[in-house]
């Protein structure tokens, strides 16, 4: 070869060398010294870590209807520094998302001015909004997804629910106290991406954990209508507040809680709204009133030898106790026991507590679960406020046989009256489908409850009871007892003439499927006594609820369900208070009474009118005499009644008289006979 | 005229600088009009035709041997590098499609829940009373529910 292409092909081979050993040195500088570098700037352009959303577990009520779900929501943000114009990009986005643009403008600039590179522009936007904003395809927006909370059904049951914040951290009710199951834990997938930006590998790097749906023992039915009827008759009665609980006593599921005023979740709470987010049914104790004499009775029924006919002295409607005169509603001489309850007479509550005694009062009070919290998932309730024996003063057990000097929560009395329709048994509570029912405690002895059950029974059948116009039940038997306590003003350090109005009962009476007690703060006048405000509540909410449940029917439907034209519609009546006794629960020695009571005679009108029916003295047109009411008789006095009046009449099971046809008042055509069914 | 090949020449003349000044003498010395020589004019190039229309080429089967064997090494190096490659082409190719089957999952519960959203919100307890109240439903009486056998609500008829 030429030598000179010899030389030539050296040089070229020199040359090549030093290329490829530039090259090999700028790979070893690439590959090796700066490979770190380099593997990270790729895996930042080719891989991305995708966050998998865990959603906040649903809450559902018992029959799986939710009353509260997430559901994944976009969010826009934007880094300030890669925004080619601030005014065009405020308009744009503002427009879009309906903001306000100068504000916008604003921000991004005072964003842009301090070198931050992420501003949120608007979170949790609409599915319209985002695809809107997507189809503008500008590089600049970027989405997040996030997590929105929503309450289908508003209200329903919002104190029980709660509500979440913005970063959907529970801040009442189940939300709150249940927010480690709910909150689910979010997991990453690593995902590499084409050149298009289409992922086509990934990994995942920590798995999702969703939230846990919560299912509570609240039926939503049952609910709506307990908030209905609530917010109703607080309305018609001008009140400030209402509480309601129902409770089924056999397993202590809570059915409903409804509070009155109430809010909606889905909105972020309003300046002045706090008021209206607490759970008054579990966080705010009264004073009972009558309602408590329940807890006297059938403490006297266990640790005397008092009995529902055992008569007693009524003091003729005042009592000295201790130096500390107390008066009743009305003047009574003596009453048996079981009409102390019907006609809610104080003076008589008061001579039982006191055959009662303070400790075994005292004793009771804490085994029906006042005093102590329920152990419910609800934030901030309270315990009630039982004073300690040891505080107690001589009059002490006055005030607190009838409802006084005692602070208990509507909860705390529904549960406390699921005593006496279990049949004596303390069962706990329960909101959650999936906690186990607590073991029930006996507190009383079955023949106790059920005495008891007669009763409250009576206060709804009787005519003369407090409850009877009110609470009576068509097609099923009810049983229940009233109370009005008067609200005492701290800052005048008097009670004042409003009332805390309730009624705590169940139904049926001989196997309760729901136990009910309703609250009314802050009603005024004889309008505003238990019977005729929380009684009806618990009337339309029982039979409601009674229909919902699928319990059958203990009693044919003969009745109106308003009752006999002989139920006296000034059944109630309060104590004379005083004006400036201190409040019970800071001063002992100083209760005052308030209570519901029957206007006296008023059940002789029934037989005044048999007695003018039969003596021809009124509407003599008809042939027939006219049918006395017989419920709550006996068969005895049934057939005693019946024969005085020359009236025939068929029976039907056994115990008491709890409905009959035709009803009291009809006159009856000659040769027909009235039927009268019994039951216990 | 500076091509590849003089440009090697003066890395590659040892003394390059020297030849220069030799030509500037030489050019110097020449006739200025003369045309210059092009480069290697000195190479003189001619085609010999030779014809080999009548040489016949004899079989050989070492190179039929070896063409076979070129083309059985191709086709098997071929297998072998498609059958290396296929598993991470249809891993590439599933690793599409899953990222597409993702996004269509979450895609679905999206609609799924916010479907279930609006199913609850049909089904609400005041949208329902609402709806009844509009058509005028009212409660059953009392009476008008009857419980047969058991306790099932299936079970229960409205009497007219």
């Amino acid at each position: 070869m030429n030598p000179l292409a010899t030389r030539r092909v050296h040089m070229l081979v020199r040359v090549a060398f030093v290329w490829a050993a530039l090259i090999a040195a700028r790979l070893i500088q690439l590959q090796v010294v700066q490979h770190r570098q380099y593997a990270q700037l790729a895996r930042d352009q080719q891989e991305k870590l995708e966050e998998i959303k865990a959603p906040r577990g649903a809450i559902l009520d018992r029959y799986g209807q939710r009353l509260a779900m997430s559901l994944p929501s976009e969010s826009v943000c934007l880094d300030p520094l890669r925004v080619p114009d601030f005014a065009v990009a405020s308009d744009i986005l503002a427009k879009v998302l309906n903001l306000d643009s100068r504000d916008l403008l604003a921000k991004l600039k005072s964003a842009a001015e301090n070198r931050r590179g992420f501003l949120w522009v608007k979170r949790k936007i609409s599915r319209e909004e985002a695809k809107r904003l997507r189809d503008l395809n500008l590089e600049w927006i970027e989405f997040r997804t996030e997590s929105q909370r929503y309450y289908p059904n508003r209200s329903l049951a919002a104190h029980v629910i709660g509500s979440v914040d913005f970063e959907e951290d529970g801040n009442g009710g189940v939300e709150q106290s249940l927010n480690d199951e709910l909150q689910g834990h979010a997991g990453e997938v690593l995902v590499t991406e084409d050149v298009q930006k289409r992922g086509f590998a990934s990994s995942m790097q920590r798995q999702a954990q969703p939230g846990q749906d919560i299912r509570l023992t609240i039926d939503s039915r049952i609910q709506f209508v307990a908030e209905q009827e609530l917010a109703k008759m607080v309305a018609q009665h001008h009140a400030k507040s209402g509480s309601l609980v129902a409770m089924d006593p056999r397993t202590g599921d809570v059915l409903a809680m409804a509070n009155v005023p109430t809010f909606d979740p889905n909105e972020p709470p309003k300046h002045g709204e706090m008021a209206a987010r607490e759970n008054l049914a579990v966080s705010a104790p009264f004073e009972p009133g009558s309602v408590y004499k329940v807890i006297t009775l059938s403490a006297a029924l266990e640790t005397t030898r008092l009995r529902p006919e055992s008569m007693i002295n009524c003091g003729n409607g005042s009592i000295n106790l201790f130096g500390r005169i107390i008066h009743d509603h009305s003047r009574y001489a003596s009453l048996s026991m079981a009409d102390v309850l019907a006609r809610s007479s104080n003076i008589g509550a008061i001579n039982i507590g006191l055959q009662v005694g303070d400790k075994n009062l005292y004793q009771y009070i804490r085994r029906f679960g006042f005093g102590k919290k329920t152990g419910l998932p609800l934030p901030g309730e309270s315990g009630g406020m039982v004073r300690p024996l040891r505080v107690w003063d001589k009059s002490s057990i006055g005030s607190v046989a009838m409802g006084h000097e005692i602070g208990v929560t509507a909860l705390q009395l529904a549960q406390a009256c699921s005593v006496i329709a279990s049949g004596g048994f303390l069962i706990k509570p329960r909101l959650r489908m999936d906690a186990p029912v607590a073991t029930p405690v006996r507190v009383l002895r079955p023949d106790t409850a059920i005495t008891m059950r007669g009763m409250m029974e009576g206060v709804v059948i009787k005519p003369y009871g407090t409850g009877h116009k009110y609470a009576r039940l068509l097609g099923y038997t009810s049983a229940g007892k009233t109370g009005t306590g008067q609200i005492y003003d701290y800052k005048l350090r008097q009670y004042t003439h409003l009332y805390n109005a309730s009624f705590m009962g169940f139904a049926p009476v001989t196997n309760p499927a729901i136990v009910i007690v309703v609250t009314i703060n802050g009603t005024a006048g004889t309008a505003g006594y238990g019977g005729p405000t929380s009684a009806p509540v618990f009337r339309e909410v029982a039979a409601a609820g009674l229909r919902f449940m699928d319990v059958p029917k203990d009693l044919p439907e003969m009745l109106s369900p308003e009752g006999s034209d002989q139920a006296d519609d000034n059944d109630v009546a309060i104590a004379d208070l005083g004006s400036s006794i201190p409040p019970p629960l800071v001063q002992a020695g100083d209760a005052v009474a308030a209570d519901d009571r029957p206007v006296a005679s008023a059940n002789n009108a029934l037989d005044q009118r048999v007695l003018l029916a039969r003596n021809g003295s009124a509407q003599q047109d008809f042939a027939g005499p006219r049918v006395p009411d017989f419920q709550g008789k006996t068969v005895r006095g049934v057939i005693q009644q019946a024969a005085a009046l020359g009236i025939p009449v068929e029976f039907t099971g056994s115990g008491v008289a709890r409905a009959q046809a035709p009803g009291p008042g009809a006159i009856l055509p000659s040769g027909s006979w009235v039927r009268v069914q019994f039951g216990r | 005229m500076a091509t590849l090949a003089t440009i090697m020449d003066r890395f590659t003349t040892a003394n390059g600088a020297s030849g220069d000044s030799s030509r500037t003498r030489v050019m110097e010395n020449e006739d200025p009009f003369e045309v210059p020589q092009f480069p290697n004019e000195d190479v003189y190039l001619y085609i010999k035709h030779i014809d080999n229309s009548r040489v016949l080429r004899e079989a050989d089967p070492a190179a039929r041997k070896v063409c076979w064997r070129l083309i059985g090494s191709s086709f098997a190096f071929a297998v072998l590098v498609i059958g290396l490659l296929l598993p991470s082409l249809n891993q590439l190719m599933a690793g599409y499609r899953m990222e597409a089957l993702r996004q269509e999952r979450q895609r679905l519960e999206l609609d799924r829940a916010s479907l279930e959203l609006a199913e609850t919100r049909l089904l609400s307890p005041a949208r329902l009373e609402e709806l009844a109240r509009m058509q005028r439903f009212v409660d059953p009486a009392p009476e008008a529910v009857v419980y047969l056998d058991g306790n099932k609500s299936d079970q229960i008829l409205a009497k007219k």
